[in-house]
C-alpha cells in the first residue's frame, strides 16, 4: 500500500512538474497564442479549404473533424516535449539515475496533456458551434465528452512513443511535424476515408484519431452509445499499444544509454 | 538601413546567402517548412479540390508553394536575427566592418530562394506521382510576378526580423501567425469565402498580391490589368516595408551598440 502511495505520488509530482516545465515560458498570451489561436487558425484554415471543395453543406464534416483533430496539438507536441525536454534541459542523466518506477515517470509524462488537450477540443468544439454553426442539438454531450478524452489520450500514447524517439534523434521536431500533418490527411479529419486508396485506409486505421473523429461525427448525427462503442474500444487500445511501445522503448533507451554511457549524446 | 550599401556589398550578399543555404540545408525543420509541409499540403489540398475547378492542380501546386514560401518567411527570415543571437554571434556580427543589413538581406535572400523549392516540389510531385497534366497559361508573366513576389516577400522578412528580436512578445505569436495569411492571402481557396471585412486586410499583405499574380498567371483566369496591378501593389508594398524595416534597424541597431541590452533583454 506504501509502494502505490509513492509511485501515485511520483506520478502525480511528475506529470505535474514536467508540464510546468514545459510551460516555463508559460504567459497568458503565449499560451493563448500556442493552445487557442494556432488551433482555432488551422481549424479556420481547413474548413474554409473542405468547404470550398466540397460545397458548404458539408461544413459539419469539417468542423468536427478537425475539432477532434486538435487533440493532436497537446497529445503529439507537448507530450512529446514533456519527454524529450528531459534530454534537451540535461535532467535525463539524474531521471535515469534514480530508483523511481519507470512507468509511472513515463506515463506521468502525460497526464495533464490530456487533460490539456481534450480542453483544447472542447474549446474547438466551442468554435464550431459559435463560428461555425455546428448544431449539437441530437448530440449526446457526455458521451461527445468521453469520446474527446478517449481519443486525446490515445493521441497522447502516440505522443509518447514520439517522446522517446526525442531521446534517440535529433530531429525531434522534424518527426514531431511530420507525424502531426500526416494525421491531418491520415485521420480523416479532412478527407472521407472511403475514397483514399486502399493503402491510404489501411495506414489509417493504425492510426490514433481515426476512431476518435469517426465516433464524434457519429455522435453530432446523433448515434448512441451502441453505434460507437467498438470504435472507442479500438481507439482506446490503439493507444495503449502506442504508449506499451513507447514505453519498452524507454525502457531500451535507458539500458543503451547506461551502457554506452552516451546519455546525452545518443 | 542603407540600400545602396546592397550593391556596394553584392559579394557579401551572395557569399551570406551561400553559407545561409549551406547551413540551412542541414537543418532538419527548415527542410520540413520548405520541403515537407508544402507537398503534405499539396496532397491534401489535391484530394480535398479535385472537384473545385478543372484547375485545380495547379491552383494548388502554386498555392502550397506560397504556403512553404511564407512558413519559411515567417519562421526561418522572421529568426534570421533571433538566431544569431541565440548563437552568441549577434554582438561579433554587428562589430564587423560590414553593415549589419547587408547580412540580413543575404540571408533573406537565401531563405526565400530556397522557399521556391517549395513550388518546385508541389509541381514535380503533382505532375509524376499524381499525374496531373501542368502547364503554365502565361510561363512568362508567372515568371515575373515570380521575381516580383521575391522582391515583396524579401522586403517583408526584412520587417518581420527586426520585430521578432526586439518586441518578445510579438514572437510569441508567431505560431500563431502561420495560418491567418495562409487564410488572408487565399492561397488554396479565393478571399470572397471570408468575411467582407477581412478584405482590407488582404489587401495590406504582400503574400496576398503574389497569390494573385501567380495564381492567376499559372491557370490563366487572371486578365492582364489585374496582373499589372497585382504587381504594383507587391512593389509598393515591398518599398513600404524597406522603409519601415530602414527605422526598425536603426532602432535594434541603437539597442545593441549605445543600450547594449539587445542581447539580454
Amino acid at each position: 500500500m506504501n509502494g502505490l502511495a509513492k509511485n501515485l505520488r511520483l506520478f502525480w509530482q511528475g506529470t505535474l512538474l514536467s508540464y510546468r516545465a514545459l510551460f516555463h515560458w508559460l504567459k497568458p498570451t503565449t499560451y493563448a497564442a500556442s493552445k487557442i489561436l494556432m488551433p482555432l487558425t488551422q481549424m479556420m484554415f481547413f474548413i474554409a479549404l473542405g468547404t470550398y471543395g466540397s460545397g458548404r453543406d458539408n461544413s459539419e464534416f469539417f468542423v468536427v473533424g478537425n475539432a477532434v483533430q486538435i487533440a493532436a496539438v497537446s497529445g503529439i507536441f507537448g507530450v512529446t516535449m514533456s519527454v524529450g525536454g528531459e534530454r534537451w534541459s540535461g535532467t535525463l542523466v539524474y531521471l535515469f539515475g534514480t530508483p523511481a518506477n519507470r512507468m509511472m515517470i513515463f506515463f506521468g509524462r502525460a497526464f495533464i496533456h490530456i487533460i490539456d488537450g481534450a480542453i483544447g477540443v472542447v474549446l474547438a468544439f466551442t468554435w464550431g458551434v459559435v463560428l461555425f454553426g455546428l448544431d449539437l442539438s441530437q448530440t449526446n454531450l457526455a458521451l461527445l465528452a468521453l469520446t474527446i478524452l478517449v481519443t486525446t489520450f490515445s493521441t497522447s500514447g502516440l505522443g509518447l512513443l514520439m517522446g522517446c524517439l526525442s531521446l534517440v534523434t535529433a530531429n525531434v521536431m522534424f518527426v514531431n511535424n511530420t507525424v502531426s500533418f500526416l494525421l491531418l490527411i491520415f485521420s480523416g479529419a479532412n478527407l472521407d476515408l472511403k475514397t483514399l486508396p486502399v493503402w491510404m485506409q489501411v495506414i489509417s486505421n493504425w492510426l490514433p484519431l481515426t476512431r476518435g473523429i469517426a465516433a464524434a461525427r457519429l455522435l453530432v448525427a446523433g448515434a448512441n452509445i451502441q453505434s460507437i462503442a467498438p470504435l472507442l474500444v479500438q481507439e482506446l487500445l490503439i493507444g495503449l499499444a502506442y504508449g506499451m511501445v513507447g514505453y519498452f522503448l524507454f525502457k531500451q533507451v535507458e539500458i543503451t544509454a547506461k551502457r554506452r554511457g552516451s546519455l546525452e549524446t545518443v | 538601413m542603407n540600400y545602396s550599401n546592397i550593391i556596394k556589398y553584392w559579394r557579401v550578399v551572395l557569399t551570406v546567402a551561400e553559407l545561409t543555404l549551406r547551413h540551412q540545408m542541414n537543418d532538419s525543420f527548415i527542410l520540413f517548412t520548405i520541403l515537407v509541409q508544402p507537398i503534405l499540403v499539396a496532397v491534401l489540398a489535391l484530394f480535398m479540390l479535385k472537384d473545385a475547378a478543372a484547375n485545380a492542380a495547379m491552383f494548388v501546386v502554386v498555392g502550397s508553394g506560397l504556403t512553404g514560401l511564407w512558413s519559411s518567411l515567417l519562421f526561418i527570415s522572421g529568426n534570421s536575427i533571433n538566431v544569431e543571437r541565440f548563437q552568441g554571434t549577434l554582438e561579433s556580427l554587428i562589430g564587423v566592418p560590414t553593415p549589419f543589413d547587408v547580412i540580413v538581406f543575404g540571408k533573406n535572400f537565401a531563405n526565400v530562394l530556397q522557399s521556391l523549392l517549395s513550388m518546385t516540389i508541389a509541381y514535380l510531385l503533382t505532375a509524376f506521382i499524381f499525374k496531373f497534366d501542368l502547364s503554365l497559361q502565361q510561363p512568362l508573366l508567372f515568371f515575373l510576378s515570380l521575381i516580383i513576389a521575391v522582391f515583396a516577400f524579401i522586403s517583408f522578412g526584412l520587417t518581420i526580423a527586426p520585430i521578432f528580436v526586439m518586441y518578445r512578445e510579438v514572437q510569441h505569436w508567431q505560431n500563431a501567425m502561420e495560418y491567418p495569411v495562409y487564410i488572408l492571402s487565399g492561397f488554396l481557396f479565393p478571399i470572397l469565402l471570408l468575411p467582407g471585412w477581412t478584405t482590407p486586410i488582404s489587401y495590406a499583405l504582400p503574400p496576398y498580391w503574389a497569390a494573385v499574380a501567380l495564381h492567376g498567371t499559372s491557370t490563366g483566369g487572371a486578365e492582364l490589368n489585374s496582373v499589372l496591378f497585382a504587381w504594383a501593389m507587391m512593389i509598393g508594398l515591398g518599398m513600404i516595408d524597406l522603409l519601415i524595416a530602414s527605422r526598425l534597424f536603426k532602432v535594434m541597431l541603437y539597442k545593441t551598440r549605445v543600450d547594449a541590452t539587445l542581447d539580454v533583454q
